[in-house]
């Protein structure tokens, strides 16, 4: 559709034209908003036109700009912020000190708060893997040093499909999975290295759901004086603007508006200038001084210039703090000659920080940038009233309405939730025999979901700044087994330490969204208590398909009502998260993909616990209740067995078991704690033994039967290999075993005594059957080996 | 004016793990043909001098102060 | 003197990120420690008051990190700009016995100044040895053990034991510690008979030629730090600041009694000790 007739130069010299909104047909809006690629529908078109009429003239090319990005679902989450309003959103907890900004901020102790925030950069990251994964890291630290806070750990779950997708398998126009993931990984390790900030958590998933669209989620945890909380806002009328950081290009324009729309073939090629290209020697200093200008109290505001740009931010700080604005376009420094005032004002370069300062505080601030080499340049004013405007050398370019500007549209879009057939089917295999059993095991060791990460995770600077307690890995320092949770001791004086986890199950959520959204939950509070803490905050990064999709948005629905049941129940708020929808190619959807990134609190990190067997003759006991629910398992996945019957939580025996391990664990009865999680029992105890080169025997007769209506009783598959939610391995010198007893007992938590620690091998029985008898050494090699024999296989 | 390329390798014998590294990730796209790969860095520059003489003379320096490592690196000054 | 007499510049520029864990290991032990931007020895963008110079201080450390980015080459171009605006304060501050240290980016900056290995004076003109990229190709983030095989001629080691074995992790991609390929033979012979050679990595048996991952970047001899003739320059890989204390190492769960103190402290308290009983 031709609609150039509808675009006018606005004056001879000025870079900026006026669409003629209200000479266009309804069909010639949606021929705009393409032509524009700002992808505002023609309804949300049409009502710009009506505003803009009501204000007697049509808008500039930069309005419109503006408006394409501040509505778009990245920036005001438009399909999604019903649904989480209605389940999680706002829940009432004493800890949470600020929900709802860039990043949730939460106390600490007396005088600190920790700041938390979690992110996707999926689309980017697609195209781009190795800028997608930086920017991703470099947005989320902003996010978290904007509240105020010094960034102290960065954590990020990714997914990938299979690193042995066939080629052909492979969507037209989209990388190889062994590509994205080596770019990813090299990216995130590039740009956290660099800034001195460490990775210690996350995840590497991979599912054949991800072959056409990678997720790649960042979080980050910062710490900081409350004192020193400072909000995304301006103070009030009469501040100054300054922008510090990088300069301005062309790089990331259309950003947020390419994350709402599915991946085609032609994303590759067209989209690349969507990318943002991070640069780590800009931030590192940028972060230096903005904590040092915060300190020393010269800020009364700051935010950083993540998706949406000058035009976002410059607008929200304004509002938020009762006021409006005035920008002077022209002054903000460029990487190249010749960008339309529009791009200037939409692009998404990285590294840039806005900061509203009181007048008498600029020279003060101008000085403490100069010292560390950051840019910085007043470009604007905090102005009465409610209006933003925009001006290019003295000509206003844009003058909008800030609440019309970030109101942005709220649908409750039609869904569906799907019914989840929750049946338990005859799988038809029976008890496997031994040699069967040891090779299901090992199999599952070495699958890609659960063999280990270290290749990844030690390309990764997880020590930096010193104060990494429980590392991704723990254990015997050359030959360690898988952490539960990463520990931070962030301050000097405390030994109070913050316990970071990110979980979630793709398996699960495919097959039951609602079930998968509680096991992420309920996992990653497995996680914490395993390691001693007790759960505190929650951020969640929700990554669906295209909610325009009636089953998808209802996918989307059922995980957000699982977030506000767990958390309620547990008075957890969801203090910060993000949403990315759209998230599709010609291959169809990603699986629901809630990850859960949960904060915890221990009071003194040297209580802190580890999976990994501590010494021979310690007791084994299992806690919890194993059921039949085997859906979406490994050993279903690895016997090719459909079943969507997954795993259930019971939140009065979550909050049973969890306050037990934590009693017994703050009495220091218990010398390792690991969860059961992925592989169930068999994979749990194999990563213990293989953390602590020790062997282990144990009996799982009664594993299964511990209340008398449970039914059937379990066969060994089961037994093994459930991924029951709410269970916990732990080890027990003899000399306590009456007291950790006691204490189950008193709390309400199943428990079974299944063994001993002893030996160099993992002997499994079922009363006098033995079912495996495995070498720790065959169990290690097979663990250690998975992700590597997967990337040099071909 | 003179534009410069100052192309900056490594001795023969010395390790190139990122030219190793680029060459499997060309493999893992699928370009097979590609047989070997040596990493070298190029920092193309406009110099202000009265003569090449003089501008050759201040890019040998340049190499001598900061762009090389005379353990490992090799150079080579390149006029545009 | 006392130690809070002794002043410890910490020298930074963009880029260098392990400052923070240097401080703190230096006032921890009651010294007087200072941020330093490489600016206030400059005199560049400085206001009244914020220069520095070399001669406040009697211990100068170059912290960890990616000091610009690593551009053009690991610690070059902090070396470069530091030997311009300030290298010969640097030299006379070596002459005159004070102490230097650097830790994975600081040595590499050390070496690329040519305060190390120095042969020949106390800073080579140009770097007489590099720290290359790992022989995996990949930064590595893991534990590694180092063999004290000094023979006391290090002032950061004083309190060490011949032959000890710590645990100080290693986070690097390029350390690989190599010297002129035609002059190697000569000058690894100087480092062994002059005792310039500090730590070496080892595995737990106390093998020195304990292969990747004991050794995990290919350094021949398994060289992880050294020193200059004088002793008190002092340059190393891995990171002793990070285990000041004990709850950062990585398996300090596994033996729940002891001391808090880590296997990094003693290099910082070895220094300090020299310093005091010198000046």
């Amino acid at each position: 559709m031709d609609v150039s007739h509808l675009f006018r130069e606005m004056e001879a010299g000025t870079p900026v034209r006026v669409v003629l909104l209200s000479e266009a047909s309804e069909d010639e809006l949606g021929g705009i908003s393409e032509i524009m690629g700002i992808g505002l529908s023609t309804e949300e078109m049409s009502r710009i036109r009506t505003h803009f009429i009501s204000e007697g003239r049509d808008p500039t090319d930069v309005e419109l700009e503006a408006l394409g990005q501040a509505w778009s679902e990245h920036c005001c989450y438009k399909s999604s912020k019903y649904f989480m309003k209605r389940s999680f959103i706002g829940i009432k907890a004493p800890q949470t000190v600020i929900e709802g900004e860039d990043a949730g901020v939460v106390e600490f102790d007396d005088e600190h708060v920790y700041c938390v925030g979690l992110e996707s950069h999926n689309h980017p990251s697609a195209i781009g893997p190795y800028g997608g994964s930086a920017t991703g890291v470099g947005g989320i630290i902003r996010d978290v040093l904007c509240m105020g806070a010094q960034p102290i750990a960065v954590i990020d779950p990714l997914f990938f499909g299979p690193l042995d997708t066939p080629a052909e398998e492979v969507p037209e126009g989209i990388n190889h999975p062994r590509f994205i993931y080596s770019g990813v990984v090299a990216g995130i390790r590039d740009y956290g290295n660099r800034i001195g900030i460490p990775t210690v958590a996350g995840m590497v998933n991979f599912h054949p759901g991800y072959t056409g669209n990678p997720l790649v989620n960042v979080g980050c945890v910062g710490i900081g004086r409350k004192e020193n909380v400072i909000h995304s806002r301006v103070g009030g009328p009469g501040e100054v603007y300054i922008l510090a950081g990088g300069r301005t290009g062309r790089d990331g324009i259309h950003g947020v508006t390419f994350a709402s729309a599915d991946l085609s073939a032609e994303s590759e090629e067209k989209d690349r200038g969507s990318v943002q290209l991070g640069d780590p020697i800009t931030k590192e200093p940028l972060i230096h001084s903005c904590l040092e200008a915060n300190e020393k109290g010269l800020l009364r505001g700051m935010k950083d210039l993540g998706g949406g740009g000058l035009s976002c931010v410059s607008g929200e700080m304004a509002l938020d703090g009762g006021a409006g604005a005035v920008i002077h376009l022209d002054r903000v420094p460029l990487k190249e000659e010749g960008l339309a005032p529009w791009e200037i004002w939409v692009s998404e370069s990285q590294e840039r920080m806005m900061v509203s300062v009181a007048p008498e505080n600029v020279d003060a601030v101008l000085h403490m940038f100069r010292k560390w080499d950051v840019e910085a340049v007043v470009i604007g004013e905090v102005v009465e009233g409610k209006r933003v405007k925009a001006l290019w050398h003295g000509r206003t370019i844009l003058d909008l309405d800030l609440e019309f500007f970030t109101a942005g549209p709220e649908y409750c879009r039609i869904f569906e939730s799907r019914k989840v057939d929750r049946d338990i089917p005859d799988p038809g295999i029976g008890p496997l025999p031994r040699e069967k059993l040891e090779d299901a095991l090992l199999s599952i060791l070495s699958s890609p979901n659960i063999c280990s990460k270290e290749d990844v995770f030690r390309v990764y600077d997880h020590e930096v700044r010193g104060r990494t307690v429980i590392k991704p890995y723990a254990g015997m320092p050359f030959s360690p087994g898988p952490s539960d949770a990463a520990v931070i001791k962030p301050l000097e004086d405390s030994y109070k330490g913050i316990v970071i986890t990110a979980d979630v199950n793709p398996y699960f959520c495919e097959l039951d969204p609602y079930r998968g959204t509680l096991s992420a939950m309920e996992e990653s509070v497995r996680n914490l208590v395993s390691t001693g803490a007790y759960p505190h905050s929650v951020t969640d990064c929700l990554n669906f398909g295209n909610p325009e999709k009636p089953d998808r948005l209802g996918d989307f629905e059922r995980a957000c009502t699982a977030i506000g049941e767990f958390a309620r129940h547990f008075t957890l708020p969801v203090v910060s998260g993000n949403v990315s929808l759209y998230n599709e190619s010609e291959i169809g959807k990603v699986p629901p993909t809630p990850t859960i990134m949960m904060v915890g609190l221990i009071d003194d990190i040297r209580s802190a616990t580890t999976p990994d067997l501590k010494e021979k003759g310690n007791i084994i006991y299992l806690v919890g209740r194993t059921r039949n629910e085997m859906g979406g398992t490994a050993f279903f996945r690895y016997m090719g067995v459909e079943c969507s019957c997954v795993p259930d939580v019971d939140l009065e025996l979550s909050g049973k078991c969890m306050d037990a391990i934590l009693e017994m664990n703050g009495e220091g009865l218990l010398f390792s704690v690991h969860d059961l999680s992925e592989g169930g029992l068999a994979a749990a105890i194999s990563e213990m033994c293989i953390g602590g080169g020790l062997g282990a025997d144990i009996n799982i007769r009664r594993v299964g039967s511990m209340s008398e209506d449970e039914g059937e009783p379990m066969d060994v598959n089961e037994k093994l290999f459930s991924e029951s939610n709410s269970r916990y391995l732990i080890e027990v010198p003899p000399q306590y075993a009456l007291k950790v007893e006691d204490c189950l007992s008193r709390k309400g938590a199943p428990y079974t005594k299944l063994g001993t620690v002893l030996g160099d091998s993992l002997r499994i029985t079922d009363g006098e059957t033995i079912l495996m008898d495995v070498p720790v050494s065959d169990l290690d090699y097979a663990w250690r080996n998975g992700l590597r024999k997967l990337m040099e296989g071909s | 004016m003179f534009t410069v390329e100052v192309k900056v390798g490594l001795k023969k014998g010395v390790s190139d793990p990122e030219g190793a590294n680029t060459l499997k990730s060309l493999e893992l796209l699928g370009y097979d043909e590609v047989k070997s790969v040596k990493s070298l860095k190029v920092y193309r520059m406009e110099i202000d001098a009265p003569s090449r003489e003089e501008a050759s003379e201040r890019v040998e320096e340049m190499c001598r102060r900061i762009l090389t490592n005379p353990v490992i690196h090799t150079h080579e000054i390149v006029f545009l | 003197m006392k130690a809070d007499e002794v002043k410890v510049c910490v020298l930074r520029m963009e880029g260098t990120n392990c400052e923070q864990e240097t401080f703190d290991a230096f006032r921890r032990l009651g010294a007087d420690p200072e941020f330093v931007h490489l600016k206030q020895l400059e005199g560049r963008d400085t206001l009244a008051g914020e220069n520095r110079s070399l001669d406040d201080y009697q211990i100068l450390m170059f912290p960890g990190g990616f000091s610009a980015g690593d551009y053009v080459r690991a610690g070059a171009i902090f070396a470069a700009r530091m030997k311009a605006s300030s290298g010969r304060d640097l030299a006379r501050f070596i002459d005159e016995g004070k102490a230097v240290g650097g830790f994975c980016n600081g040595f590499q900056i050390m070496v690329e100044l040519g305060i190390l290995p120095a042969f020949d004076s106390a800073m080579s003109e140009h770097p007489e040895a590099v720290l290359h990229a790992n022989d995996s190709g990949r930064f590595e983030c893991r534990p590694t053990l180092l063999k004290h095989v000094n023979r006391g001629k290090c002032a950061w080691t004083g309190k060490l034991e011949e032959n000890e074995i710590r645990l100080i992790p290693s986070a690097h991609a390029e350390g690989k510690f190599m010297l002129p390929a035609e002059r190697e033979r000569g000058l690894y012979e100087r480092l062994f008979d002059e005792d310039r050679i500090v730590f070496r990595y080892s595995d737990p048996s106390g093998d020195v030629e304990a292969p990747y991952p004991y050794n995990p970047n290919g350094s021949k001899f398994n060289i992880a730090g050294i020193t200059n003739d004088g002793g008190n320059v002092f340059g190393l890989m891995p990171h002793p600041e990070r285990v000041f204390f004990r709850n950062t190492h990585p398996d300090w769960y596994r033996r729940r009694v002891g001391p808090e103190e880590g296997d990094g402290r003693k290099i910082f308290e070895s220094v300090l000790e020299y310093v005091m009983k010198r000046f």
